[in-house]
C-alpha cells in the first residue's frame, strides 16, 4: 500500500510535467499533496501518534486546499491563459526527468550502500521528486509555475523526512509549513507586481533587467 | 476451447457494463447493460449493404480481423505469447485500415491514417510493459507501473475517452468509429465483437498477468468508465504527450526491475 503511494507520487509528478494547462498542473500538485495526506494519516494510524496526526491534518488543510485555492485565484485576478509555456517542451522535460530519476536512485544507493530495497526505493522516489520540481522551475516560464515548483519540491523534502528520519520533530514542522504557506502568499504578491510591471508573468521578460 | 467460449461470451457484457455504469454515474437512464447483445444479434440479422467501389479486400475484412482477434485469445495467456498477441493486433489493425481506404470515403481515409498514427505510437509502449513482465521476478513497483503504462496505453488501444471516443459519430473526432463507417449487417457485427473480445483481453492482460489476480478485471472496467467520464476527449496531436507518458511509466517500470525494486 505504501508502495502504491509513493509510486503514486511520483506519477503525478511526471504528470505536472506532461500538464499544458495551469488548471491540469495545479489539480495534479492537489493530487499527488492527498497522496501524501493519505501517506501521512496512514503512518499517524500505524504509530497512533498526536503529532502524525496534526502534521497529517496540516497537509490536508494547506495543501490540499489553501494553496491550490490561493493559486487558482492568483490566475483569477491575473487574467492570464491558461497555457502554462514551455522553455523545454513536456517530452524532452520527461525524458530529462526519467535520466534524473535514475541518477537519484544511483545517488540514494551510493548514500546508503547497506540499506533495504524499500527504503532505497522510497529516498529515491523523494530524491526524483525534487529534481521534478525543481525542473517546473526552471523550464516554464509562467513565474505561478515557479510557485508550484517549489511546492512540489518541499513536497520531496517532506516525502524524504518522513521515509529516512520517521518524520520530523512537530515544531520543526509546523514552521515549515508556515513557511510554505507565507511564501506562497509573498510570491503571490511578488507575481502580481511583476505582472504589473512587465504586464505579464512570463519570466523571459525578466532578462531585459540584466545590464 | 473453454476459454474462447467464455471470452465471446463476456467481451460484449463488459461494454454493456462500462456504458451503463457512465450512464449512472451521469445520473442518465441510459441502455441497459446487455444492450451491445441485442445490438449484435440485430446486425447479423439485417442485410449487408456493400458500396459498389469496394474491392474484395473490403468484404475480407471482418472476417480476418475476427479471427485474428479470436486467435489472440489463444496467446494471451502467458508472456511468452504477448509478442505473437501484438503481431496479430497488429494484422487486424492491417487490413483494417486497408479497408477504410478501400471505399475511398473521405471519413474512411481519415479513420485510417489516425489509427495507424496512434497505433505506432502506442505499440512500443505495451511491448516495453510487456518485456517488463518478462524480466521482473520479484518487483513490485515495477509490476505496479507496466500495469500503469499498459493501463493506458489499452485506453488508447481500445478506443477510449482521451484518445477517441466511442460514443459519438461526429466526424471529427472519430478514429476507429471512421474505419468502421461504411460496414453493416453481419460485418459491422463482427467488427464490433472483435473491438469487444480486444478490449477484454487487454484487460486481462492487465488483471490476469500483470496483476495475476482476475478478480481486478471489474476494478479495471470501473477506472476505465471513471476516466472516459472525467477526462475530455485530446486533441490528435496531444495524444503524442499521452502516450509518451504511458511510455515514460513503461520506462520506469524497466529501469525499477533490472534494479530489482
Amino acid at each position: 500500500m505504501e508502495l502504491l503511494l509513493l509510486l503514486g507520487i511520483l506519477t503525478t509528478a511526471y504528470a505536472m510535467l506532461t500538464a499544458k494547462r495551469m488548471s491540469a498542473l495545479i489539480a495534479n500538485f492537489r493530487l499527488q499533496s492527498l497522496l501524501l495526506f493519505i501517506m501521512t494519516f496512514m503512518e499517524a494510524l500505524a504509530h497512533g501518534s498526536f503529532n502524525l496526526y496534526l502534521v497529517a491534518a496540516l497537509i490536508l488543510a494547506l495543501k490540499v486546499f489553501l494553496i491550490p485555492l490561493a493559486l487558482f485565484r492568483m490566475l483569477k485576478r491575473l487574467k492570464v491563459d491558461e497555457h502554462v509555456g514551455f522553455f523545454i517542451n513536456p517530452l524532452l522535460s520527461l525524458a530529462i526527468s526519467l535520466g534524473l530519476t535514475y541518477l537519484a536512485w544511483v545517488f540514494v544507493r551510493q548514500l546508503f550502500p547497506d540499506s533495504a530495497i524499500g527504503f532505497v526505493l522510497a529516498a529515491a522516489i523523494s530524491f526524483a521528486v525534487m529534481q521534478v520540481g525543481a525542473m517546473i522551475m526552471v523550464a516554464r516560464i509562467k513565474a505561478v509555475t515557479q510557485i508550484i515548483g517549489l511546492m512540489v519540491i518541499e513536497n520531496g523534502i517532506f516525502l524524504l523526512a518522513s521515509t529516512v528520519t520517521g518524520g520530523l520533530s512537530l515544531v520543526v514542522e509546523m514552521a515549515v509549513f508556515l513557511d510554505v504557506f507565507i511564501s506562497v502568499i509573498i510570491l503571490g504578491v511578488f507575481v502580481y507586481r511583476i505582472n504589473e510591471l512587465f504586464t505579464g508573468i512570463d519570466v523571459d521578460q525578466l532578462k531585459g533587467l540584466r545590464g | 476451447m473453454l476459454r474462447l467460449l467464455l471470452v465471446i461470451m463476456f467481451a460484449p457484457l463488459v461494454s454493456g457494463f462500462i456504458t451503463w455504469l457512465k450512464n449512472n454515474l451521469r445520473l442518465r437512464r441510459g441502455p441497459g447493460i446487455f444492450q451491445p447483445y441485442y445490438n449484435l444479434a440485430k446486425y447479423f440479422s439485417k442485410d449487408e449493404v456493400v458500396a459498389d467501389s469496394a474491392s474484395w479486400i473490403f468484404r475480407l475484412t471482418p472476417y480476418v480481423v475476427f479471427s485474428a482477434t479470436l486467435s489472440a485469445i489463444f496467446f494471451s495467456a502467458t508472456p511468452n505469447g504477448l509478442i505473437t498477441l501484438l503481431f496479430i493486433f497488429s494484422l487486424a489493425r492491417f487490413f483494417l485500415a486497408l479497408a477504410g481506404l478501400d471505399t475511398a470515403s473521405a471519413f474512411g481515409g481519415m479513420g485510417s491514417s489516425r489509427e495507424m498514427f496512434i497505433s505506432s505510437l502506442v505499440e512500443p509502449v505495451v511491448i516495453l510493459a510487456v518485456f517488463c513482465l518478462g524480466l521482473s521476478v520479484n518487483a513490485p513497483s515495477a509490476v505496479f507501473l507496466a500495469g500503469a503504462a499498459l493501463f493506458l496505453a489499452t485506453l488508447a488501444e481500445t478506443a477510449r475517452m482521451p484518445v477517441d471516443n466511442q460514443e459519438t459519430h461526429l466526424e471529427l473526432t472519430m478514429v476507429h468509429e471512421a474505419m468502421l463507417l461504411e460496414y453493416s449487417g453481419r460485418s459491422l457485427a463482427l467488427l464490433e465483437l472483435a473491438a469487444q473480445i480486444k478490449q477484454l483481453i487487454f484487460f486481462l492482460i492487465i488483471a490476469g498477468l500483470i496483476f495475476s489476480n482476475l478478480f481486478l478485471l471489474p476494478v479495471i472496467a470501473i477506472l476505465v468508465a471513471l476516466v472516459e467520464l472525467s477526462m475530455a476527449k485530446m486533441r490528435l496531436f496531444r495524444v503524442v504527450d499521452f502516450v509518451a507518458f504511458a511510455g515514460v511509466l513503461a520506462v520506469l517500470s524497466i529501469i525499477m526491475s533490472v534494479l530489482g525494486a
